[in-house]
């Protein structure tokens, strides 16, 4: 077995992980357990007044009481220079990202078994190269090798398995999460998944579904009884709750009801709530967010220059794309039917999980993913045009260059400003940076010939050289990325999440031995009122309830406070226990099976470590022969 | 077949003999055919353990598995009994707002909480309480200078515990201090 490589679904509003188990990608279950967010959790950051660390839905739950010290979305400010000022403190949007990527390594982590330190993570297909950095950074924040980058349209291709059939092919991704919607219209063949084209709307998403449910619910009650709601904040969670119950129903069966008796009270007595809702009424509910998904893939079809009968997969990606109406609309607007098999939910972070196994030698596929340039580079001309030099979807290494002349009479000196992206005016790109290539002989404009090349090495890192042909002078800028952060930057991030990390592990022991002594008195009272009632003296007993007191009492202090409480009436337990099976008749043989027992779970344990340390040595050895250099 | 049972027998004495023989005298190609065999006999014995231990590791993740599911499966259950047993406390309180006798409801609400402790299930405190994002949902705040910041006013959900898993946190109203004053 192979060192684990997890996959990381990075979302803007949730995120997830999946790891390959058996061959199959499972999902990581969050440490909190299931959340609003199904399996995945959301990507909230935030801290706390005492300054400490919550990630994911504790960080979401405490939103309106601390909000500005939390931080949504962060992924939306991914590779720019903006600066999150919490608490007198600077935090980069990598690491933000990093915490994300910290708590999902410690879900793996224990959920595996099994030390996680490598990742491959999932980027919007529109991400250019400073943002793919930034969330590689991230990684390395984090403690884990980002060892691909994949964009998630790609990813949700691979969980569906469409890298299995052997032809070309177009797919639509449509990505329809709680607050965003993506489409993305790809090309699949001879070993590369490329971006056509992307379009959607950051402001269109599942939970403006969720309001509609919300107000018509509330509406009918209103009409019916004449009593509003809306300002009864008990009454508006339930009607939440069971809207949501609702929708998930109305999936799979034609009409529900939602029931929810004692909703209000009024002169006349208490009031219930029942609202029977029908699918075509949720349809008609949601159909006008439905339709305002068209434009958004119509545009990606004329912006891929196709047409509707080219595409041959449509992928379902999100939430709300298990409503079936969600689906009949993709499927009629794009004239033919969508993949299903796999939940839309989970689909990114399969993908990632299904690129980690095949990086990882655990799952086997006939597609290579390369390596490609997300983005065209090239550099500005005359007027501040783009001018393409290195097309996006190159896969790299690659280098290509262009001849460019003078604009001007006499001119000395030209600058050479590279830019990434797909606009064909410079300002509508980013700059990755400029140089000034100078002493050029005075001559007339169009004269002099100056040849720009672009290398773009394994590492994804360009290096740009402006030669002039005449005198052979030269000079180059190298790019790593405009918003890469040096070693020590990251190395120092490490440092401050590495604390967070011992901190929290400070914490949860905190609150382990505070579970532990609360469960442990669960137990002890049971034994004591119900299992061994009749049986333990009385003296006994008096010595368990006043231990058991003391641990109470103690559990609002220390952990140290807690232990010695808990340890004291462990022994107390042991000791009395002991003494009843001593009393207790053993049956015949029971002694002898007793020590065949002891045997054969001292047997397991050799095999298991051996096992467990053969496997090590040859991840050792797979890790130094797929590692995959990163960019720095 | 006897026949070739005796001549097992035989060969295998014969290597006795052999065994007991000056191993100078022992042909070179038997020795190394022993050799191979019994380095056969390691590898095997080698793979033997380690199918071994990898059965026993993939027994001990699928009990693992197995329980973590009865665990979730029994958690929904109770979920949604929590939702039925909640309706009997809403229909108390509208019994006891019209002055009605409910000492045949409270009978039947105390069963129910007694199934929810027998399963391990508490209710999270949450009025009075300090906000914990690890056990609360804020769902929005209050001005309140006589508390202090972060405690719960008001509960607008219940909250429960299984075992040492938030199956729901409670969703509350917490109080906040307004700074200006």
């Amino acid at each position: 077995m192979t060192e684990k490589i997890i996959g990381i679904d990075l979302g803007t509003s949730n995120s997830a992980a999946a790891v390959i188990q058996g061959g199959k990608p499972t999902l990581i279950p969050a440490a909190e357990g299931t959340t609003v967010a199904g399996k995945a959790f959301p990507s909230i950051v935030a801290f706390s007044k005492d300054g400490d660390l919550l990630v994911g839905e504790p960080a979401r739950r405490q939103a309106v009481t601390n909000p500005d010290n939390t931080i949504r979305e962060a992924k939306r400010k991914m590779g720019t220079e903006f600066t999150y000022k919490i608490q007198d403190k600077e935090y980069k949007p990598q690491q933000i990202s990093a915490f994300i990527l910290q708590k999902i390594k410690r879900d793996a982590e224990a959920f595996t078994g099994d030390s996680i330190s490598k990742a491959v993570i999932t980027v919007p297909a529109y991400f250019n190269d400073n943002q793919r950095q930034a969330t590689k950074d991230a990684g390395t924040i984090a403690g884990l090798e980002v060892v691909r980058i994949i964009n998630e349209p790609t990813a949700a291709s691979l969980a569906f398995g469409l890298d299995k059939n052997k032809q070309d092919m177009k797919i639509l991704v449509f990505d329809f999460g709680g607050g965003t919607l993506d489409v993305t219209i790809m090309e699949m063949g001879g070993g590369v998944f490329e971006v056509m084209s992307t379009s959607g709307d950051t402001q269109l998403g599942g939970s403006d579904m969720d309001k509609a449910i919300i107000d018509y619910v509330a509406d009918e009650f209103r009409k019916k009884e004449g009593i509003d709601l809306s300002n009864d904040s008990t009454a508006m969670t339930r009607i939440k709750e069971g809207g949501e119950k609702a929708k998930i129903e109305l999936s799979t069966v034609m009409e529900t009801e939602i029931n929810l008796p004692f909703i209000a009270q009024d002169s006349s007595g208490a009031k219930n709530l029942e609202v029977k809702l029908t699918r075509a009424k949720l349809d008609d509910l949601v159909n006008p967010i439905v339709q305002r998904c068209k434009s958004s893939i119509e545009k990606a079809i004329e912006d891929a220059k196709i047409s509707k009968t080219d595409i041959t997969k449509i992928v379902l990606v999100g939430g709300p794309t298990r409503m079936p109406i969600v689906r009949k609309f993709v499927s009629e607007t794009v004239e033919q039917e969508a993949e299903s098999g796999v939940d839309p939910m989970e689909a990114v972070a399969f993908g990632a999980a299904v690129q980690a196994g095949i990086i990882a030698g655990d799952v086997t596929s006939d597609i290579v993913l390369l390596d490609v340039t997300p983005l065209t580079l090239g550099i500005e001309t005359l007027g501040g045009v783009r001018e393409p030099i290195i097309e996006r979807n190159t896969t790299i290494p690659t280098s290509k260059d262009k001849t460019f002349t003078t604009a001007a009479d006499s001119q000395t000196a030209v600058t050479i400003n590279v830019v990434q992206g797909e606009r064909p005016m410079v300002a509508d790109n980013v700059s990755l940076g400029s140089f000034n290539l100078t002493e050029i002989p005075p001559a007339p404009r169009g004269v002099p010939q100056i040849n720009v090349k672009f290398d773009i090495d394994a590492n994804g890192i360009i290096n740009v050289t402006a030669k002039d042909l005449g005198t052979g002078k030269d000079a180059k800028i190298t790019i790593e990325s405009a918003t890469k952060m040096s070693e020590a930057d990251v190395e120092k991030m490490k440092g401050d999440a590495e604390k967070f990390a011992e901190e929290d592990k400070k914490k949860k022991e905190e609150v382990d031995i505070k579970n532990e002594a609360e469960s442990f008195i669960y137990t002890t009272e049971k034994l004591v009122n119900q299992d061994l009632k009749d049986k333990i003296p009385q003296d006994k007993g008096i010595k368990i309830t006043d231990a058991i007191k003391e641990l109470k009492e103690s559990l609002t202090q220390g952990s140290e406070q807690i232990k010695q409480k808990l340890d004291a009436l462990k022994a107390i337990v042991n000791e009395i226990t002991t003494e009843l099976y001593k009393n207790a008749t053993p049956p015949p043989g029971a002694e002898q099976q007793s020590e065949q027992g002891q045997d054969n779970s001292t047997d397991q344990n050799t095999d298991e470590q051996k096992s467990d340390s053969e496997n090590n040595e040859e991840q050792k050895t797979d890790s130094n022969s797929e590692q995959k250099p990163e960019s720095s | 077949m006897p026949e070739e049972n005796d001549k097992k027998e035989l060969d295998a004495d014969d290597i006795v003999i052999d065994e007991t023989e000056n191993i100078e005298d022992t042909p070179k190609a038997e020795i190394e055919e022993i050799l191979s065999d019994q380095k056969k006999l390691s590898i095997c014995e080698d793979k033997l353990q380690r199918a071994l231990a990898d059965y026993q590791n993939l027994d001990r993740r699928n009990n693992i598995e197995v329980s973590q599911k009865i665990l979730k499966r029994t958690n929904q259950l109770m979920l949604s009994f929590i939702g039925i047993y909640e309706d009997f406390l809403r229909a108390k309180d509208a019994l006891v707002n019209d002055n009605n006798n409910t000492e045949g409801l409270d009978a039947v609400i105390k069963n129910m909480e007694s199934l929810l402790y027998e399963n391990n299930i508490k209710q999270i405190e949450a009025v009075g309480e300090i906000f914990d994002p690890k056990l609360h949902e804020a769902v929005s705040t209050v001005e309140d200078n006589s508390l202090d910041d972060g405690t719960i006013t008001q509960e607008v959900a219940k909250g429960y515990i299984s075992s040492q898993e938030v199956i729901k946190p409670s969703k509350v109203i917490v109080s906040k201090k307004n700074e200006s004053e």
